[in-house]
This record gives C-alpha cells, sequence and structure tokens, in this order.
C-alpha cells in the first residue's frame, strides 16, 4: 500500500518538476488542448442557448383565427360555442373589428406617417378574430388543431404562429449533431498531439527507463510518470479552457443583453455552465490519459526490442 | 541459490554463445566468471539476472524457473540482484544522490528513508562528500564506485558485476575489488566476470572459466593465480 503510494507521489514529484523545468512548452501544449476544447464547446453554447430561446417561444405558441369579413354577431356566437367546446383549447379571446380597430389607431397615434396612413383607409378593414392557446405545444398536435379550426364555417384563415420556430428547432438540431462531429475530430487531433508529445518525452529518458528495467522496474513504473503528464496536460488544458469560454461569454454577454433590451427580455448568456465545464475538463483529462497510454505502450516496447 | 543445467544461448544469425553450461552457485560464494574475450561471460550473467532468457536448459534462481516465469514477474527476480555493467550505465543528466536513489524509487521506499540509504551507500563507496556532484565529472574509478553505490543501495542477496575493473588502471582496481570483499564478507554473494587475471585476489574465491562457450571449472587457474593484490583501504560495512 505504501510502496504504491510512495509510486505515484514520486511520478507526480517527477513530473511536475520536468513541467517546471519546461515551462514555455507545457504552456504551449495546454493552450492548443485549451483552444481545441474552446471551439466546440463556443459552438454549443451558441446552439444551446439559441434552443433556449426557441423553447421559450414555443410555449408562447398561439392559433390566430381570422373570421370571414361578413360574418354576423350570430356566426360569432356559433363559433364561440365550438371553441368552448373544444378540450384542446386552454383559454381564448375575441377581438372584435371594432376594437381591432382602435387598438391599431391608438398604437399608430406617435406615428405620423402610418396615421394618416390609417385615416386615408376611411373603413375598418380588419375581421373579428379569435386568439387561441392550445393546451399542448407539440407542433403535430398543433397542426391537427389548426386544421380542425380551419374547417369551421366562417372561418377565413387559422394561422400557426409556430412555423418559424419548427424550422430554426430543425436547424439546431442539425447544429448539435455538427458539434459531435467537431468534438469527435478534434479528440483525435488532441489524442495525437498529446501522444507525439509524450513520445518525446520518452524518448529524452530513454537511458532512464533503458537502465530502471535494467534494475527490476516494472511497466506500469515506467508509465506512471508519463500517464500522470498527459492527465496533467488534459487538466490544465481543460481549465485553461473553461477560463477563456468564460472571458469570451462574458464579452458576448454586454451584446446579447443589448439586443435583450431592445426585444424587452431580460436573456443573456449563462456564465457559470457547471455540467458544461465538468465535461470540458473531465474530456481533457480522458484524451490526455488515453493519448499519454496509447504513446508510452508504444515507445517501451520498443525500448526493450533494442 | 543459483543453478544451471545444461544451459545453452544462441542468438539467431551468431555461433553458440554457451554450450550446455551446468553449475550451481550457493549463498555467500564469491565467483569469478572468467573466460577470453567473447568466451560468453556477460551472457551468463545476463542469463542469471533474466535480461536474457536461455536457448535450451534451465536457469534456476531461489528454486524459480526463469523461463517459466511471467514477464511480470521477472522485475521482481530482478530486484534481487544489484547489477554492475562494465560501462557503467549511470544517468548523466542528474547528480549522484540522484542516481544511487533510482533503485530505491523503483522499490516504492519512501523519499526519507531513500535519503538514509543513499547517503549509507554512498559512504561504503567513499563517496559521501560526492553527493551533488554531476557523475560526468567523476574520474572512472568513482563512477564505477557510484555504480556499486547504485546496485547494493537496495540491499540485494546477489551482485553481478560485469568486467567491473575492465576499464580501470590498477590502483582503481584494486579499490573496487576491497568493496566486493566487504559486501561478501557481510553475506552477498558476489558474482564477477573478468577477463583479467589480475583483478582477481584472495584464494579462496571460486572461479567458473569459460573456453568458447564451454565450462571448466578451473582448479589449475584457481591454484596458480594467487596474485595477492590486498586493497589498500579497508572498508567495512
Amino acid at each position: 500500500m505504501s510502496t504504491w503510494l510512495n509510486h505515484h507521489l514520486q511520478a507526480i514529484r517527477l513530473v511536475l518538476s520536468r513541467m517546471r523545468a519546461n515551462l514555455l512548452s507545457t504552456f504551449m501544449i495546454c493552450l492548443v488542448i485549451a483552444v481545441a476544447m474552446c471551439l466546440p464547446s463556443l459552438f454549443y453554447i451558441g446552439v444551446d442557448n439559441l434552443s433556449k430561446l426557441t423553447n421559450h417561444m414555443k410555449s408562447e405558441t398561439e392559433i390566430s383565427l381570422f373570421l370571414k369579413l361578413d360574418v354576423t354577431s350570430d356566426n360569432i356566437a356559433e363559433i364561440d360555442a365550438v371553441l368552448a367546446k373544444n378540450i384542446a383549447i386552454s383559454q381564448y379571446h375575441l377581438v372584435t373589428k371594432d376594437d381591432a380597430w382602435q387598438q391599431l389607431q391608438a398604437k399608430s397615434k406617435d406615428n405620423q406617417n402610418i396615421s394618416s396612413a390609417i385615416e386615408q383607409l376611411g373603413k375598418n378593414p380588419l375581421p373579428d378574430a379569435f386568439f387561441i392557446q392550445a393546451k399542448s405545444t407539440d407542433p403535430e398536435t398543433l397542426e391537427t388543431l389548426r386544421n380542425t379550426l380551419q374547417s369551421i364555417p366562417g372561418v377565413e384563415q387559422a394561422i400557426l404562429n409556430a412555423d418559424w420556430a419548427k424550422r430554426l428547432a430543425t436547424l439546431l438540431s442539425i447544429g448539435k449533431k455538427l458539434i459531435f462531429f467537431i468534438t469527435a475530430l478534434l479528440a483525435v487531433v488532441l489524442l495525437v498531439i498529446i501522444g507525439n508529445t509524450v513520445r518525446m518525452q520518452i524518448l529524452s529518458q530513454k537511458d532512464e527507463i533503458q537502465v530502471s528495467y535494467l534494475i527490476g522496474a516494472t511497466n506500469s513504473f515506467i508509465r506512471m510518470p508519463f500517464l500522470y503528464a498527459g492527465v496533467l496536460y488534459g487538466l490544465l488544458g481543460g481549465l485553461l479552457s473553461v477560463l477563456m469560454i468564460t472571458g469570451i461569454i462574458q464579452t458576448f454577454n454586454y451584446s446579447v443583453m443589448e439586443i435583450s433590451k431592445l426585444y424587452s427580455s431580460d436573456f443573456s448568456l449563462n456564465l457559470l455552465n457547471i455540467n458544461l465545464y465538468l465535461t470540458i475538463i473531465g474530456l481533457a483529462v480522458t484524451i490526455g490519459w488515453v493519448g499519454s497510454y496509447l504513446a508510452v505502450t508504444r515507445a517501451i516496447s520498443a525500448i526493450k526490442i533494442s | 541459490m543459483i543453478q544451471f543445467d545444461q544451459v545453452s544461448k544462441r542468438y539467431p544469425s551468431s555461433d553458440q554463445i554457451l554450450k550446455n553450461v551446468s553449475f550451481s552457485i550457493n549463498a555467500g560464494e564469491f565467483v569469478y566468471v572468467t573466460g577470453h574475450s567473447g568466451a560468453g561471460k556477460s551472457t551468463l550473467l545476463k542469463l542469471i539476472a533474466a535480461t536474457e532468457l536461455p536457448t535450451s536448459g534451465t536457469v534456476l534462481i531461489a528454486n524459480q524457473n526463469v523461463s517459466k516465469l511471467k514477464p511480470s514477474a521477472i522485475p521482481f527476480l530482478r530486484r534481487r540482484f544489484g547489477l554492475i555493467f562494465q560501462d557503467h550505465k549511470l544517468l548523466y543528466d542528474r547528480n549522484c544522490f540522484e542516481n544511487v536513489i533510482l533503485p530505491l524509487r523503483i522499490n516504492g521506499v519512501s523519499e526519507q528513508e531513500a535519503a538514509k540509504r543513499v547517503r549509507a551507500a554512498l559512504d561504503k563507496v567513499g563517496l559521501l562528500n560526492k553527493e551533488k556532484v554531476m557523475p560526468i565529472t567523476l574520474s572512472g574509478g568513482e563512477q564505477q564506485r557510484l555504480a556499486i553505490a547504485r546496485a547494493v543501495v537496495s540491499r540485494p542477496s546477489i551482485l553481478l558485476a560485469d568486467e567491473p575493473t575492465g576499464n580501470l588502471d590498477a590502483s582503481y582496481a584494486a579499490d573496487i575489488m576491497a568493496i566486493f570483499q566487504a559486501f561478501n564478507q557481510v553475506g552477498v554473494t558476489v558474482i564477477m566476470s573478468t577477463h583479467d587475471a589480475l583483478g582477481m585476489s584472495a584464494d579462496q574465491n571460486r572461479v567458473l572459466h569459460l573456453d568458447h562457450g564451454q565450462l571448466t571449472e578451473n582448479p589449475f587457474m584457481q591454484k596458480t593465480l594467487n596474485l595477492n593484490t590486498t586493497p589498500a583501504g579497508s572498508f567495512s560495512s
């Protein structure tokens, strides 16, 4: 037990002293890892936040039911009764053509051009309309509901306002797939880079490894410092990457919050995404370990044969 | 302790190095392996240290058949030996202390305990004051003594030395021999190859003489080579 512990302590001490002796190259390899981890992470944060935004939109999905211009108040009462019976509808309200007309005039009071254009119309061109909130947010259910509503006599047009949100969601799912492949490709690149760095270190320690084998070192003893080096590169690179991402999000947040304000929303990018950060660091450490393991296993068998 | 039974060794694309060699060495013996260069002395030592495996025959070390050991068990077998090489195999990128501590690191000895043992080993070979010195600045004899310190620091029961005095002049060689004698006196088995009769000292030592890969335990040599090169300093352990 204490032998095992001593081996690990020695390996860590050895790796740290080697890293201290080569500060610049250690920093460089960590920077490479950090940048490579940063790219897909930023992409992910973008897609993730956009999809959160669309979820937000979807919950506001409503169906606008515009009636024919010549409907009478009896027709409206009939439609009202039909809507009240439909169990897929959570709530709805009627905006009559007169109400809509008044709202339009009130809203355009400030704008000279529009108000003069409205005055020139002379009479009210607007239809009566029902605004319907469905119980479900599922796009297919909504589509069925829209079709049902469309077929009610006296209805000119039923408009589902979620079409663009649906398209965006599809685009985002493509984006997510892209992130997966970019991450996988960059992971391969990192494996090669870390593996090569560790291989160079092994070659520079060749004499020590050969002598160690002669005086009774086991494979795991030889391997351990290099594995720790790989893991440490991953850890430092991952931490650096988290630092970079936080900085970049912070800079973006200024502009994002400005845009949000224009849309009177308090939306901003989430700074403290613990799960993402843990994933980045975990992935970097795993890649470091695997990269150095592959390199050291290959190099050791080469050294043993020679 | 060490038993060779009909051991032969042949490297690919070369002549047979060892032919049907059989002998046994008991604990606490001091054995010379002699012979002309190319007679198979180094190969014999490598077979004992399990850095080479025999082509045929059996090598038993502490009743374990080396050929049948799992590869993962071989490092632990090697830790029973202190190995000393003709070319020292020191690491020139670190100081004397760091060179000697290497076997203790491999054994997983704690740093404090290891530091004590390293100083004791350096003291035994008379290099205690050179702890922080880089090996490249040492003389040939001092380098060989440093290599001995590294071999004995983990307190092995068997010392294997391949021509330890081969590149040294007579007075340095005598120093080294005295150190080996001192270890043998406290019960360490010493097996040492030499091509040069002057390396041998006391008459009680046994000689394994190799001639073109064949063993001739040579009583004639043992009697006639009573060249007494008593060492200048005495090293007690």
